[in-house]
């Protein structure tokens, strides 16, 4: 094909409305690219993540290499004889994983021409999308020959735009062909039709050896201190290990690792002669440094470390292979190895898993092994110092030292985590085969039913897990795969608004574990987190600064840089083996947690910025997203040092190198440590390396929006980015395809006139999330207090704030879906067929038993009708026998129309329609109460909707949409909100799109001046006030009024969602007292505070009648003498055709049994025909029916109450 | 008989009588969908399985009109 001549989509933009522009590409999405980049860019972690994953060499390649090879035994060789045969081992492994795109089951024969299952039939049927995941297993017996199978481990669910979804590369009009939004960003998965994302976590920075000062390491022992040194140790599959030293207040350090849940102590010495051939000398040498340097006159460092050779010497083990043997002993059973392993090879397998494995953990070599002895050596010296103070502690929580565990990672390991519980059962499932057969492993009988007998007895269904994980959040794992918390790692990606979806994708939550922290030192906006985290987009309460976003331009580093020269270029500059525990003498260089050498600290800052200068220069292999922290000497600061990383789920953000004047990344660990200036005019000269391209790029995209948020009191921005999120806005443009439980839609958007050029690099004009409102900030009404908003009745009817909800209910005739097949259907939709069928069902219903399109429900009206069946084989028809219809109602109280009606079939193809998905508008009009607010976290509730002929007018006949009080001013100080709407105003009068980016304006040139000369060029007052005249009177306003253009937004909290009133209705049966909750009629409690402050106001009236008359009055039977609300019984009549006897009540306890002699009008009857005389001295009495609950409590527990009645 | 006069809604011919004379071939009606693949129109019958004859897909719109 010849190269078309079309220009590639523009994908530059501006500040403009690029009205046609956009036009053009909604109508025709483009063939090549998306518009915005931007967008796509945001998404990357997400999706790149999961790109990791199955690619070749990919995370979860790696992670079949570390799972290995299992053996199982058909006999315990500690308790066969000597001289038998021994056990016959078989060996299973997985050598390759495969998952597929999403497609219809080979069972479905219906489907020729397209099998592909796309996200939006997903959606729409309100299942999963999903791929079958097949894993070739390799198995032998002893030393046989590998036989093969392929398993098929269950579906697993795929995120969208991913390699494995048939999203991926799709251009918009593609996207728009497969009933995806043109925009379509992908980074969720789609579960049970709901839409889910695993949200971004941060932990702890891997590879690097964190100083800790944590008082509650000294309840693991007597002597231990509150002294560790941490490191997240991460294999090349991404799953971690985290390893701590700690130092013991003897002067002695101890190794901890925790596996599958629980924790170990190792003698950090024992684990250092296991990994090499050593000795105490080299040992000493190597933490203290060799004899002349500066380290060895360092006594307490000395001291410490003969105390740490000499106890060792308590365990008399002595070479490396002894070593390796003792360790392999005491963790055999931990680690779970074949009985047939010897002790030493159970010691390597412990260095490979739980040793620094970051440094190798698959096929270990000496080389590697090295490695490890020297970082642990590190960390014993790091240890020290932070002991001696030489050093200080690293702060775990500020981003410097953190990472992002990013969706597809956790996705892989929980993946390789089950594979591995999977290769594990088989064990049981072989065992089984074996007491049932009698037979043993090596036969050929075992060979042909190990696929068919043995694997299909176990648990194969990995992909359920995967889906169960999603849908809850839920983590079941017997590792905890080092991480803090077992539930919510998923979220719904709701489809609010767009902000509100796109926020998702850029959340970084700290994780659930620090929630219930009492203390708040983890929620706190560190300096550090300068440009990587948005200091303003975080909610309030309780997840405040636990829940952050990135920054707009922080991007995730989603794979391993290639950092192979680094090695040998920092052995170019100088770096050496020899060391010293000193570090004035020399600091280290590290890769990746890998030591890499020493050198001196003057040497250590040449080395760093040679290292810097090639990387922005691209020069010497040297990658540019590479991360070199440069740690300066200081006194009893952070430990100093060249640490590099190169590594996956690091930050990173761009800025510019001022020496080649071109881009480099920065991640979070170096930042601290270099000078970037934020403006051009900041830059020290000698000092700034760096210059920030722009001051926003420290804002999240949402904070971006916010229009001149520099001149707003910055919790009034933290409030607008909460805010805008709760908009009613526009999810997207695929509405129809989506069956969101609850959809919100604005009827009436617009696109801002005062903007930040970024809302055009995000897009944000095809999701309008508000409109433009002429608002007059003026005291008019009377009806404008306390946040209160007055809406120009006039502006409503032209459909100011018009939205509509739309609600998806899906009508499943059968609940247990898993098992079904056309045989087993016990309902359908229909009338039944015989049976009688009523006009008003036929008036509302079609024939199928489905509603039709367009038709007005209230509550209660029937919205479906069903009917039992059983399925007659011999004619294959379903037959009634029953003739009833059951019918299918509208519970909720809101008049809704039926937008559409969807037939749901199955995957198969083949079974009749047991599910319907009804997609019911709701047309919901601004009334009062309605919630809305402006950019600038000014919200106010709609107080009156005023009409037009009573609003006052400008000069030029202008009328407010909106007014607002102006008291909601002083206190807020949301100057930003009276630039908008000078902005605004200019912006209307002069057809300009007016850039509000923060930061533009400053102290010599000001807005003001700036938007003023605007408005005076336009005709208008410079300051924006204007004379207004009474729409009642005609008269002019004694002031000139504030008048301007704000973009204002509809928020999701309707009075029509939340009112709750009641006087009487449902109670609870116990107490009689109303039942609790809006959607069952229930009433708000009047508690012990409300219940005060009416006694403080006098209002008993108002007090008995909320408390008794509206609540639990009962009117009970009591008897005056006694006091008693249980002794009283009703009296019955007595049998047999004499005068009626006045039914009364008596009491029981005050009367006597009667005689026989007493006059037939003073015997009385109870209920089991008891003749009494006497306690005829009861009343009736109004009392809270709880009082008599209380009383009948008590008497169980055998404590009388009596009452004194009175008068 | 202009096209403009009011025509009563007539579901199935004449199977709509109204009143608890019901409709006697409710194990008979066909009705129609429109996939939501190819838009074309499936006509089914009660208990048919729920597929689009011409593609296979898997669901089906109702109509929003019939007349």
């Amino acid at each position: 094909m010849a190269p078309s001549a079309v220009a590639p989509t523009n994908q530059s933009w501006s500040v403009e409305y690029d009205t046609v522009r956009r036009e053009k590409l909604f109508r025709d999405p483009p063939k090549d690219r998306s518009a915005y980049p931007a967008l796509q860019e945001a998404l990357q972690p997400h999706i790149e993540s999961f790109n990791r994953l199955m690619e070749p060499g990919g995370l979860l390649e790696q992670g079949i290499k570390d799972i290995g090879t299992k053996v199982f035994l058909d006999a315990d060789p500690s308790k066969t004889e000597a001289g038998a045969p021994s056990p016959n081992r078989l060996s299973v492994r997985v050598s390759e994983v495969f998952l597929e795109k999403a497609a219809i089951p080979p069972s479905n024969k219906h489907s020729t021409r397209n099998r592909e299952i796309y996200p939006s039939e997903c959606r729409e049927r309100h299942a999963t999308y999903r791929g079958k995941l097949r894993a070739r297993v390799q198995y032998r017996v002893n030393n046989g020959d590998w036989q093969e199978t392929i398993r098929e481990m269950g579906q697993v669910p795929i995120m969208l735009m991913t390699n494995r979804c048939h999203l991926e590369n799709c251009s918009p009009a593609e996207l728009v062909q497969h009933k995806e939004e043109s925009e379509e960003l992908g980074g969720y998965f789609i579960v049970n039709g709901i839409e889910k994302l695993i949200r971004m976590l941060i932990v702890s920075r891997r590879n690097y050896p964190l100083a800790i000062v944590r008082p509650s390491f000294q309840n693991r022992g007597s002597t231990y201190s509150k002294y560790g040194i941490s490191i997240r140790s991460v294999r090349p599959d991404q799953t971690s290990q985290t390893n701590v030293v700690h130092y013991l207040t003897d002067g002695n350090a101890t190794f901890r690792f925790s596996w599958r849940k629980n924790e170990f102590l190792v003698p950090v010495m024992m684990i250092l002669k296991a990994l090499v051939e050593t000795n105490d000398r080299e040992i000493f040498e190597e933490i203290v440094g060799s004899a002349g340097s500066e380290g060895v006159a360092d006594t307490f460092l000395t001291d410490r470390v003969e105390l740490l050779l000499r106890t060792y010497k308590a365990y008399g083990i002595h070479s490396k292979a002894k070593t390796r043997a003792y360790l392999g002993e005491k963790f055999r059973i931990v680690l779970g190895v074949p009985d047939d392993m010897s002790d030493e090879e159970v010691g390597n397998e412990f260095l490979r898993k739980i040793v620094l494995p970051h440094l190798g953990s698959h096929n270990v070599t000496e080389e590697q092994d090295k490695d490890k002895f020297k970082m642990l050596l590190f960390m014993v010296r790091k240890l020290y110092a932070l002991v001696a103070g030489t050093c200080a502690m690293d702060n775990p929580d500020a981003v410097s030292n953190q990472e992002i565990l990013l969706g597809g990672f956790l996705y892989g390991m929980i993946l390789k985590e089950k594979l591995d519980e999977w290769l594990s059962s088989i064990r049981f499932a072989a065992n089984e085969w074996l007491q049932r057969t009698q037979n043993n492993f090596n036969t050929q009988e075992f060979l042909k039913e190990f696929p068919s007998r043995i694997l299909k007895r176990t648990n194969e269904n990995i992909g359920g897990a995967m889906e169960y994980f999603l849908s809850t959040g839920n983590l079941v794992s017997p590792s905890g795969l080092d991480l803090q918390q077992t539930s919510g790692y998923t979220v719904v990606a709701e489809k609010i608004n767009f902000y509100r979806f796109i926020s998702h994708f850029r959340m970084v939550h700290r994780g659930s574990f620090f929630a219930q922290l009492k203390t708040t030192t983890v929620r706190k906006l560190l300096p550090e987190s300068w440009g990587f985290l948005c200091p303003v987009h975080t909610p309030d309460g309780s997840p405040c600064g636990l829940l952050n976003h990135l920054a707009h331009k922080c991007k995730i580093a989603t794979s391993s840089v290639d950092a192979s020269a680094l090695p040998a270029l920092v052995s170019q500059l100088g770096v050496t083996n020899n060391s010293s525990a000193s570090v004035d003498e020399n600091v280290v260089v590290q890769l990746d947690g890998r030591v890499l050498g020493f050198c001196s600290p003057k040497q250590a800052r040449v080395i760093a910025d040679t290292l810097r200068h090639w990387k922005v220069e691209g020069k010497n292999g040297v990658p540019v997203e590479l991360e070199i922290g440069y740690i300066p000497n200081s006194h009893g600061g952070q430990y100093p040092g060249v640490y590099m990383f190169s590594q996956a789920a690091r930050m990173i953000r761009p800025v510019k190198y001022l020496p080649l004047d071109r881009e480099d990344y920065v991640g979070p660990f170096e930042q601290p440590f270099m000078s970037i200036a934020c403006t051009d005019p900041e830059i020290e000269s000698g000092v700034s390396t760096h210059v920030e391209y722009d001051p926003t790029n420290i804002l999240s995209i949402i904070a971006n929006m916010t229009p001149f948020s520099d001149f707003n009191q910055s919790p009034r921005n933290m409030y607008q980015c909460q805010m805008s999120k709760q908009t009613m806005g526009t999810p997207g443009t695929s509405l129809r395809y989506r069956t969101d439980n609850k959809a919100y839609r604005l009827q009436t958007g617009q696109t801002p006139v005062v903007r930040s050029p970024l809302h055009n690099d995000y897009g944000l004009d095809n999701f309008p999330n508000g409109m433009n409102a002429v608002v007059a900030v003026i005291s008019y009404t009377g009806y404008d207090m306390d946040d209160a908003m007055i809406l120009n009745k006039s502006a409503h009817e032209r459909g100011f704030g018009h939205g509509t909800i739309y609600k998806t209910k899906v009508i499943a005739l059968d609940e247990n879906t898993r098992t079904r097949s056309s045989k087993n259907i016990s309902k359908l939709f229909g009338f039944a067929p015989g049976g009688a069928v009523k006009a008003e069902w036929r008036n509302r219903l079609d024939e199928d038993g489905l509603p039709h399109i367009g038709m007005m429900v209230n509550e209660g009206d029937i919205i479906a009708a069903s009917h039992s069946v059983t399925y007659d084989g011999a004619t294959g028809t379903y037959i009634n026998r029953d003739g009833e219809t059951e019918l299918h109602k509208y519970k909720e109280s809101e008049t809704a129309f039926v937008e559409e009606v969807r037939v749901l079939g199955s995957e198969n193809g083949n079974e009749p329609c047991q599910a319907i998905s009804l997609k019911l508008r709701v047309p919901r009009s601004p009334v009062i109460g309605d919630k809305f607010s402006s950019r600038h976290g000014q919200k106010g509730v709609c107080s009156q909707k005023w009409p037009a002929i009573d609003m006052p007018f400008s000069e030029s006949g202008m009328q407010p949409d909106v007014i607002i009080n102006p008291h909601a001013f002083p206190s807020r100080m949301t100057i930003g909100m009276f630039v908008e709407s000078l902005a605004g105003k200019a912006g209307a009068l002069h057809g300009l799109a007016q850039d509000c980016t923060p930061f533009r304006f400053d102290e010599a040139n000001t807005a003001g001046n700036y938007f003023g000369e605007q408005l005076r060029k336009a005709g208008y007052n410079y300051y924006g006030n204007e004379p207004m005249y009474s729409g009642i009177t005609g008269e002019e306003l004694h002031a000139d009024i504030y008048l301007g253009v704000v973009y204002y937004q509809r928020l999701r909290h309707m009075v029509n969602d939340k009112f709750q009133v009641r006087t009487t209705g449902p109670v609870t049966a116990l107490t009689g007292q109303p039942i609790k909750g809006r959607k069952k009629g229930g009433g708000i409690r009047v508690g012990e505070m409300e219940r005060d402050s009416l006694l403080a106001h006098g209002t008993a009236f108002l007090l008995q009648d909320r408390l008794l008359n509206c609540s639990d009055y009962t009117k009970a039977w009591i008897c005056k003498t006694c006091g008693s609300f249980l002794a009283t019984t009703p009296t019955v009549a007595e049998a047999g055709p004499k005068r009626k006897a006045t039914s009364a009540v008596r009491c029981r306890r005050c009367a006597h049994h009667a005689q026989g002699y007493e006059s037939k009008s003073e015997v009385w009857e109870d209920g089991s025909g008891i003749r009494w005389t006497g306690g005829e001295n009861t009343t009736l009495v109004a009392v809270p029916g709880v009082l008599r609950y209380l009383d009948v409590e008590l008497a169980a527990m055998g404590i009388k109450m009596k009452f004194d009645v009175g008068p | 008989m202009s096209r403009e006069t009011y025509q009563v809604p007539n579901l199935t011919g004449a199977s709509y009588g109204g009143g608890t004379t019901g409709f006697q071939d409710a194990a008979t009606f066909t009705i129609q969908y429109i996939c939501g693949e190819c838009a074309s129109k499936v006509s089914l019958k009660r208990g048919d399985p729920i597929r689009c004859k011409e593609c296979g897909h898997r669901v089906l719109y109702k109509e929003r009109t019939k007349r």
